[in-house]
């Protein structure tokens, strides 16, 4: 195994070292970057959460028109255009999803014969051999810029995504609920709904919930070919006139959604995991070897059924 | 029930219609290599019967391949079920659905029961829904409705395997282990329940079980394993 491990580390160090023909530039990387931090980034430029204020002093929202918000955050760039990107992912997650679980369970091999489950494979590979980008561009040129293209755009890529990763999902459920089912005589889709499904809804809802945050960070991406949203206020700011301070902020408003997106995920699939029979331990337990910590933790019971407040006092 | 010993065919099956009983005819089961085989059994209705023999002999996989999930090495097995609710399997895993509820997992058996094109995504007719409800109240079971089946006890499980299974009115039922490890009373009130139900729907039982006080104190005919031959209790003593 340890042999397995470092032959593979050797051959990924020399596919290295061939790739790379100037070692050279690593050198001087660090204080490159360093320059470009301190010079173009930092400190980030937070006037993206407020909202354009024009000659005549009053404040409009990114497409011009009057602010008429309370809270001026709600219309400034990193909300509008957040808005509009977390809008374009949830449409694209949520069709792609409806796609995506019909053609996944056509690929599950435990529920179709190969013959059906190759072509579903081979669909589900073709959607997603073509990163969304280039079938954002695709889509440009079809339908124009703005927020159509890229919905199209996350949706396809959506389905040849999560379908590969809810193909997997399906086939590693446990067959006995599924050999009672086709006992039973129950159809593909009564099968797929009633078993299939619930008893993968743990991975389904994962899968659906990282789409979502996926599609919320690649809809960034798609905005810098035309395809709206917060990208497109990015894009702005990396080209000419350069504002990389702005860009900067408008990304850690990016990372701090996709950590609330993350949050709300773990909540969400707290619901269907056995997580919650489980005591979670301290923090710092991580950090003891693993008698220690079950020696404090049955010190813990102990004090608990005896009424000393060991446990309390934590 | 029979005891050691006794010779098969105790049940009275002269007013069953030879038509209607299970025939498993030159049949041999295994995966690539027989397990089992030259079975040639014929099943009435209504009986029951437990397979005995160490592990790993074929127990599980004669009841899969009667159950249909896989093919026989070689001869036929002829029912006049119904392609739909006809078989009740309940495998040694239990095949619950653990992330549904109890409810859900015992709707699944009843989803049996409707036309096979009635749409997946419907919910069940009432007069189903009420046959589920029936069917929790009479394994005891109605006050974990609710419950995901991840949280019952096994001694539930069982239970609720059983009720799904009970509920498709199946002509046979397949029960691989189903009663596990249980303690003495669990193994009673799901011994009873199953009985009474099983004598409602007049279906025929053929379960693989590990003790034998159980087999005896379930079944009508006992079939026993060994040396890759199905020997009918009676059979061995002869």
């Amino acid at each position: 195994m340890v042999l397995v491990g470092f032959t593979l580390f050797l051959l990924a160090w020399l596919s290295l070292d061939d790739l790379v023909e100037d070692w050279s530039q690593v050198e001087s990387a660090p204080e490159k970057l360093e320059i470009f931090f301190t010079e173009d980034l930092w400190p980030p430029d937070w006037s993206v959460l407020e909202a354009e204020e024009w000659a005549d002093g009053s404040l409009h929202k990114p497409n011009g028109d009057i602010c008429n918000e309370d809270v001026e955050l709600f219309c400034s760039k990193a909300w509008t255009g957040m808005l509009i990107t977390i809008k374009m992912a949830f449409v694209s997650t949520l069709i792609g999803f409806m796609f995506a679980v019909p053609l996944a369970s056509l690929a599950a091999g435990n529920l179709t014969p190969l013959p059906i489950a190759i072509p579903a494979r081979i669909i589900l590979a073709g959607l997603r051999s073509l990163p969304s980008i280039i079938w954002a561009l695709l889509f440009a040129i079809a339908l124009g810029f703005g927020p159509l293209p890229g919905i199209l755009a996350m949706t396809l890529y959506t389905i040849g995504y999560l379908g590969k990763l809810q193909y997997e999902a399906m086939e590693g459920i446990s067959n006995a609920p599924l050999e009672s089912a086709m006992a039973m005589g129950l159809t593909h889709s009564e099968r797929l709904v009633h078993v299939v499904i619930p008893e993968s809804s743990n991975h389904l809802l994962s899968q659906l919930l990282f789409m979502f945050e996926y599609n919320v960070r690649h809809g960034t991406v798609l905005g810098l070919v035309g395809a709206g949203g917060i990208g497109m206020y990015i894009d702005n700011y990396i080209n000419p006139p350069f504002a990389y301070d702005r860009a900067f902020a408008l990304l850690i408003v990016v990372f701090v959604v996709v950590v609330i997106i993350d949050l709300i995920s773990m909540f969400i699939r707290s619901f269907v995991t056995e997580e919650g029979d489980v005591k979670r331990p301290k923090w710092w337990t991580v950090l003891l070897p693993a008698g220690t910590a079950a020696d404090y933790y049955h010190k813990l019971s102990k004090g608990k059924k005896s009424d000393t407040s060991i446990g309390e006092s934590e | 029930m029979v005891g050691e010993g006794e010779s098969s065919g105790s049940v009275d099956a002269t007013h069953i219609d030879d038509s209607q009983a299970l025939v498993l005819q030159d049949l041999s089961v295994g995966y690539n290599q027989p397990l089992i085989s030259n079975i040639n059994k014929k099943i009435m209705p209504g009986e029951s019967i437990a397979i005995l023999g160490p592990s790993g002999i074929g127990k599980t996989t004669l009841l899969r391949t009667i159950a249909g999930l896989i093919r026989p090495l070689s001869g036929t097995i002829s029912h006049d079920y119904p392609d739909r609710s006809g078989i009740g399997y309940i495998p040694q895993r239990l095949g619950l659905v653990r992330h549904s509820t109890v409810r859900s997992n015992i709707s699944i058996g009843a989803r049996s029961r409707c036309s096979k094109w009635y749409p997946a995504l419907f919910p069940l007719p009432s007069e189903l829904k009420n046959d589920v409800d029936s069917a929790m109240e009479s394994l005891n079971i109605m006050d974990l409705a609710d419950e995901p089946v991840r949280i019952l006890s096994g001694g539930q499980q069982r239970r609720v395997a059983i009720a799904r299974t009970l509920i498709q009115k199946p002509r046979i039922i397949l029960a691989d282990e189903f009663l596990g490890e249980l303690d003495k009373d669990n193994v009673k009130s799901i011994i009873e329940a199953t009985r009474k139900v099983v004598d409602d729907i007049g279906a025929t039982l053929i379960m693989v079980e590990h003790h034998e006080e159980r087999a005896i104190e379930m079944a009508d005919r006992i079939w026993r394993i060994k040396d890759n031959q199905l020997f009918e209790e009676g059979d061995l003593n002869q």
